[in-house]
């Protein structure tokens, strides 16, 4: 065996953690068991599907303020998982890699980190194979100003990285906390506007709504994609990104200062 | 080398006071000689093993750690059930460093472990013979300054025990352990300086048998006191 080595800055170890944990969340979240990967793709095709065939054979509506209906409800559903998934998976990373803390290179942070960057990924490809499917059926799924796309899809995918490493170190000090977080996962479905325009709304309603950081990061998303969209007034996206990083820095100060609890938890 | 300053560790019960293990724990582990920690249950020999590891941070006090130290070994913690011995052997790799040696050292782990075709199924189809082979083979294949090893010679069938009892002894040549055991035989044969742990503070001894001759006498005064 080789002669024992210089020990590893605290970058390097990071970084090494973070690989492998990035490989091994990969795997045991698509070859787990046999249809992971198939009910990745086949729950939001579900949802679009079902709303479409609402909106189409039932209200015979092909346009849905001023953007075609297929679209629309294709970015609003996958903008919506990209949170949710990562809130959802952020919230149980600490208790799956319980038996990971045995060895001193993992953080709970870690653990966390990780699976939001791969749920980002995940949604990502789902983006691509929806798109790529809804442009060989001839929707008009090319965004028309691409980079304000990516930037919508940034900020949400900071909101889900924020809102996870909140909730994975309260979820998991306080467990009745978690449960009470999934309870609100439908909920949030419908006040996160997602199966309709916030525009058809009364003002009353729709002001409440717009205190929903997620609304904001949704409807600049199709107004992205669709330039003819009737958005409604008072979207702001920068609202959305300061939600996001004021999480962000509360989620790591927790880590921090959780560190220990967590591991042992 | 590790050292330990004024170390306090406190574990919350579910009601009433809070339990100290460790009370003021100040003692320095050098990096030249195999240690035998050594004290009756709950005296907190594990808890001990774990604040060195890194996995729990101590209440009160310093450990400064600068070699590099294995995570508990026997401990069979840290193996992902749902994963086969392989996709484990490969993640503990990866997060040691050694990502450019990996195939070797995996084959290190396959074969020391005798697992054969096992090795490719996942770890909760494991019996815990096969498990603890696992977990030895997976300490021996990185080099440590230090080894943390805790009540771990029981792992596997005998031909499994004298290969790991050989592996130990070459282990011992090349770098240190901290062992916690209740077993005399294996405290006397590997370490040469013991430490125990009583009421929540901990005693150096330059001789192991001191420290078993201490160690005893304080359960047999124990015993005279309780009668």
């Amino acid at each position: 065996m080789a002669a024992v080595r210089a020990l590893r800055p605290p970058f390097t170890v990071t970084i090494a953690v973070w690989k492998a944990l990035f490989l091994r969340e990969a795997l045991s979240r698509l070859a787990q068991d046999r249809i992971a990967w198939a009910l990745l793709i086949v729950e939001p095709l579900f949802h679009v599907s079902l709303l479409m065939w609402v909106f189409v054979s039932g209200f015979r509506q092909k346009a849905i303020a001023g953007a075609d209906v297929g679209v629309f409800i294709m970015v609003g559903i996958l903008g919506f998982f990209l949170v949710r998934n990562m809130m959802n998976r952020a919230m149980e990373a600490i208790n799956a890699s319980e038996a990971l803390f045995a060895f001193r290179q993992v953080m709970p942070v870690d653990t966390v980190l990780v699976r939001a960057v791969l749920e980002g990924v995940l949604v990502l490809v789902l983006f691509l194979v929806m798109f790529t499917g809804g442009a060989l059926l001839e929707y008009p799924v090319y965004p028309a100003d691409l980079l304000g796309a990516l930037r919508a899809l940034g900020a949400l995918w900071l909101a889900g990285l924020g809102l996870g490493l909140v909730l994975s170190v309260v979820g998991n000090l306080v467990e009745e906390f978690a449960r009470l977080v999934r309870l609100l996962f439908t909920p949030l479905y419908f006040f996160s506007a997602v199966i309709f325009p916030l525009a058809i709304l009364p003002p009353a309603i729709r002001d409440i709504l717009l205190l929903n950081p997620i609304v904001h990061g949704l409807e600049s998303l199709r107004v992205a994609f669709m330039p003819g969209y009737q958005v409604s007034p008072g979207i702001d996206l920068s609202y959305l990104l300061t939600f996001s990083v004021v999480l962000i820095f509360l989620g790591l100060a927790l880590h921090i200062q959780y560190r220990s609890r967590l591991m042992t938890a | 080398m590790i050292t330990f300053t004024d170390v306090h560790k406190r574990y919350w019960k579910r009601r009433g006071d809070p339990h100290w293990v460790l009370r003021g724990v100040s003692i320095t582990f050098p990096s030249d000689r195999n240690v035998g920690v050594i004290g009756i249950n709950g005296a907190g020999k594990s808890t001990l093993l774990r604040l060195i590891s890194g996995t729990e941070m101590p209440t009160r006090g310093e450990i400064r750690v600068n070699s590099r130290v294995s995570w508990p070994i026997g401990l069979n913690r840290g193996l992902q059930r749902n994963l086969t011995g392989r996709q484990n052997a490969r993640f503990i790799c990866r997060i040691h460093g050694f990502e450019d040696e990996l195939e070797d050292r995996i084959e290190f782990v396959r074969s020391f472990s005798d697992l054969d075709d096992a090795f490719d199924e996942p770890v909760r189809t494991y019996s815990s013979g096969m498990r603890g082979r696992l977990n030895f083979a997976l300490s021996f294949a990185f080099e440590f300054d230090t080894y943390l090893v805790d009540e771990a010679m029981g792992a596997g069938d005998a031909r499994f025990k004298a290969k790991t009892l050989k592996a130990m002894k070459m282990l011992a040549s090349r770098a240190s352990m901290i062992i916690v055991s209740h077993s005399d035989e294996t405290i006397k044969s590997f370490c040469h300086a013991g430490v125990w742990l009583h009421e929540g503070r901990a005693y150096w001894f330059d001789s192991v048998r001191d420290a078993l001759k201490e160690y005893k006498r304080s359960i047999r005064l124990g015993r005279a006191a309780n009668r």
